[in-house]
Order: C-alpha cells, then sequence, then structure tokens
C-alpha cells in the first residue's frame, strides 16, 4: 500500500488538474459568497439582489458563510468530481491502463490508493476554504470576528465541503466503469439535476447528494430538519463507492 | 519443465471476433521468441493473455508456472512488461516516472541509484529531470521500456518495442533483447516490422487471424516473401483470402 499511496500522491500534487480546482475553489467560492452577501446586504436592485437577498440566511458572519455554504455545496461536488473523474479516468484515456496490470502492488490497492490520496486533498480543500473564506470576510469587514459565531460557522463550512467532496469519490466509479473522465462529468450533471428534483419533492434528506446543500440551509425558514440517519447516509455513499470501485479494479481487464 | 511464458490452446473472443483461437507457445529462460504478424493478427491479445490483462475464454495462458490471470502479486515482481502505450505520465520527470514504475514493480526506495543506473542504461540522462509531457516519442519509448525494466525481470513481454524508435534506437533494443537473453532472462517480443526483431530472435512464430500459422527461421533468407507466403496459404486454405 505505501508504494501506491507515495505513487499516487506524487502524481496528485503535479497534476495541473488538481492545482487549478484547488486555486479556484479555494479562492472564488468566498469571493462569490462575499461578492453576493455584499449585494444582498447592501439592499441593491435587480434579479441579483433579489437573489442573493433570498438565499441570506443571516447578518454578519452567519449570513456571509451561509452563502458560501450554500455556494460550496454544490460547486465542491462538482470541482472535486472533475478532479476525482480526472484520477481514475486518466489511464484509461491516456491508454496507459495496461501498465497497471501484472505489477507487485494489486490494482485494488492501487485504486484505493487514490481514494486515500484524493481524500487527503478533500480535507485539505475544505481547510483552505474555510481558512480563505474567514480571511475574505476580515478583510471584506463582514463583522466582530466572534470566536464562537465566526468558529462554528466555519466548521459547518468546511463539513459542508467534505461532505461534498466525499460524494464526489462516487465519480471514481462512473469514471472507472466509463473508461475515461467523460462518463463521469455526465453522471454528475445527472445527479445534480436529480438533487434539484429530490429537493423540490420534499425528499432530498433522503437523496445523499442532496444532503450537503441542505445542511448549507438548515435552520433557515422553511428549510427541513435533517436527521443523523439521511446525514450518515453521506459517509456510507463515500464508502459503498469506494468498495464498488476498488472491485471493478480488481477484476476489470484491459480492453 | 515449466516455461516461464507459456499458453496451452488458449482462446478468446471479442463478441464475434476470434481474437486468438487455439494458441499454444511457449518462451524458456535464455530465449527471444518473437511473434509476428499482420496488423490484428492476435499479438497484442496472446501478450495480454499472458500478462493476466485478459482471462481466457478456453485453454491456459501461464507466467513462471501460474494462471497469469490469477497470479499471486509477487509472481509479478519477475515479470517486466510494455503493451502498446509507455509508462509515461506527462506530469512527472523522467526520473519520477521511473522510480514510480521501481515502486509498483515492488522496488523501495533503497533502489533509487538503480533507478539512475536504468535511466543512463537507456541514454535518458540528459532528459532525466525533465517532465515527460517534453521528451519526443522516441525519448517516451525509451521511458517505457525503462520503467518496464527497472526491476530487473526474469521474465519480459514487449509488444512493438521499437515503436517510434529512430535507427539508433532499433540497434539499442536489439542490443537490449540480446543482452537479457543471455544473462538468461525469456524474452517474448512482437513486431510486425520482421527486420526489426530477426536479427535477434532464436525463434520466431507467425500468427494471422488469431492463429499461429508457422515459423520462420531467423537464420533464413528472404524473410518477408516467406512470411507473406504462410499467411496467404492460410487464407486460401480458410477461403478468407480478400
Amino acid at each position: 500500500m505505501r508504494a501506491a499511496l507515495r505513487v499516487e500522491w506524487l502524481k496528485l500534487r503535479r497534476s495541473r488538474v488538481t492545482l487549478v480546482a484547488t486555486i479556484l475553489m479555494g479562492l472564488l467560492l468566498p469571493a462569490l459568497g462575499l461578492g453576493f452577501y455584499n449585494v444582498a446586504i447592501n439592499g441593491g436592485v435587480g434579479a441579483l439582489a433579489d437573489k442573493a437577498a433570498a438565499f441570506l440566511v443571516g447578518e454578519g458572519w452567519v449570513g456571509y458563510l451561509g452563502l458560501v455554504d450554500q455556494i460550496a455545496a454544490v460547486a465542491v461536488f462538482l470541482g472535486a468530481g472533475v478532479v476525482v473523474a480526472w484520477v481514475f479516468g486518466r489511464e484509461h484515456v491516456d491508454r496507459t491502463f495496461a501498465s497497471l496490470f501484472a505489477l507487485t502492488v494489486p490494482r485494488a490497492t492501487i485504486a484505493l490508493a487514490k481514494f486515500m490520496v484524493l481524500s487527503v486533498w478533500i480535507v485539505v480543500l475544505a481547510v483552505v476554504i474555510g481558512g480563505v473564506a474567514v480571511f475574505f470576510g476580515v478583510v471584506g469587514g463582514v463583522g466582530p470576528l466572534h470566536a464562537a459565531v465566526v468558529g462554528g460557522a466555519t466548521t459547518r463550512l468546511m463539513i459542508i465541503a467534505v461532505s461534498s467532496g466525499l460524494l464526489a469519490l462516487t465519480m471514481g466509479y462512473a469514471a472507472s466503469v466509463g473508461r475515461g473522465y467523460l462518463p463521469a462529468i455526465a453522471a454528475m450533471s445527472v445527479i445534480i439535476a436529480s438533487a434539484q428534483v429530490a429537493v423540490l419533492f420534499g425528499t432530498g434528506g433522503w437523496f445523499p447528494f442532496a444532503v450537503p446543500g441542505l445542511i448549507a440551509v438548515a435552520g433557515a425558514e422553511g428549510a427541513p430538519d435533517l436527521s443523523p440517519a439521511q446525514i450518515g447516509l453521506v459517509p456510507i455513499v463515500a464508502l459503498a463507492s469506494i468498495w464498488v470501485t476498488t472491485r471493478w479494479w480488481a477484476k476489470t481487464e484491459v480492453v | 519443465m515449466t516455461l516461464p511464458l507459456a499458453t496451452e490452446d488458449v482462446r478468446r473472443r471479442f463478441g464475434t471476433e476470434k481474437a486468438v483461437d487455439g494458441v499454444d507457445v511457449g518462451v524458456a529462460a535464455g530465449e527471444i521468441h518473437a511473434v509476428v504478424g499482420l496488423n490484428g493478427a492476435g499479438k497484442t491479445t496472446l501478450m495480454r493473455l499472458l500478462l493476466g490483462m485478459l482471462r481466457p475464454d478456453a485453454g491456459r495462458a501461464t507466467v513462471l508456472g501460474h494462471d497469469s490471470h490469477r497470479a499471486p502479486p509477487q509472481t509479478w515482481s519477475r515479470v517486466g512488461h510494455l503493451i502498446e502505450t509507455p509508462f509515461a505520465y506527462p506530469e512527472l520527470t523522467v526520473r519520477e516516472n521511473v522510480a514510480a514504475a521501481a515502486l509498483l514493480h515492488g522496488h523501495d526506495r533503497r533502489h533509487d541509484s538503480g533507478v539512475d543506473r536504468v535511466i543512463d542504461g537507456f541514454e535518458l540522462g540528459h532528459w532525466a529531470d525533465r517532465r515527460a509531457s517534453t521528451l519526443s516519442s522516441g525519448n517516451r519509448q525509451r521511458l517505457g521500456l525503462a520503467s518496464a525494466l527497472v526491476h530487473d525481470p526474469s521474465v519480459v513481454v514487449l509488444d512493438e518495442p521499437a515503436n517510434s524508435l529512430d535507427p539508433a534506437g532499433v540497434v539499442f533494443v536489439r542490443d537490449l533483447l540480446t543482452d537479457f537473453a543471455d544473462r538468461g532472462v525469456a524474452v517474448f517480443v512482437s513486431s510486425h516490422h520482421l527486420d526489426q526483431l530477426a536479427r535477434v530472435a532464436h525463434r520466431i512464430t507467425v500468427m494471422h487471424r488469431g492463429r499461429v500459422v508457422g515459423t520462420l527461421d531467423p537464420d533464413g533468407v528472404d524473410l518477408e516473401q516467406r512470411f507473406f507466403d504462410l499467411v496467404h496459404r492460410y487464407d486460401l486454405e480458410m477461403g478468407t483470402r480478400s
């Protein structure tokens, strides 16, 4: 396992896809949240201001980070999903998949190593998003920095980012079975549309891919309550996708 | 005696296409066994069967005495292979690629000096710290060969190893194969260019339409003509010549 981890970590560290995704999500999500917050709080006129105000769940840090929460719930799933799809689909697209056969390190171990380094990256990404969000909030003058309030809201943001990132691990299976990135991109589109429909029909709590978005609006007026069982579906789905993907890698052939 | 590489009546279909249709081949230690054939003859599929990349529909493919598709991981520490696309991650340097291949073949950091030795041996020293994405296709092929052979295997399977190489590279590969065989390594190699390999092979098997249709004497004359005679005779016998 150590050999596979070292190789996969090196590949992830050196990839431009990971670097671009980390920078974009780390900077863009808090920046967008701050932009929307300022538009909403300053009572601007127009569709954007109305929309931003509708999503505001409070004032000050709670309102600002609440907006970042809602953006992160979808954006991290998409951004991390692209990275996961690339990590699992690249050898198929590059036609180097055969190189991963007939090795001392079994393919299932390589797949598991890919998931492990991606999980570490997702946690690092969540910390970066949380840290940058606090920094932007301070620089943008969102409000007084009460440790308990900001700490609680930032922790929630990082939990949402990690949850969305863990759900994006399912794209490893889509990219493996589809033998490339594009099937995973298609799967992400279908999942996001399905999550919207599930929320509209009031069953979003039981659709794991809608859970991060519902955590983001939890406590807001009209938002559904989430049970621990519903939240627990997120790690279960992530673990299940790791299991089926590693099984696929163990059994598959070069075609 | 168990041969390092062997197939017994091995068969594999893709849909209705018989990619490999009842093939028996073997490679002894210290032997260079070349398989030649036209595109689509079944050479690559045969090699994939020997390396456990495909499961046979019938028959057996074995490596070091184990059925290839369920050989234990340690078996592969003695096998080196390059099938079609070289092991060359574009974002990694030449040295990092070879070191990664060594790790996946069961070698640890203590062999870092061995990685440099292999890089020098494959005449890649000048590019050692450059990313693989910047290499020419010929040097990428050299990198693929270095990655395939960094762990000093006793069984080698190479599919078209001279692809993309310049004349000097082709000579390099021929010398490499000869050196391996001299050291007792079993070498199974494919090519669709007879001249590239005939000079060093101990045995040449001709594949066509998934079957072994004959053998060529590596020391014989006019190999190309004899190759086409075998292929055309098979097509005439089967009534498949187009």
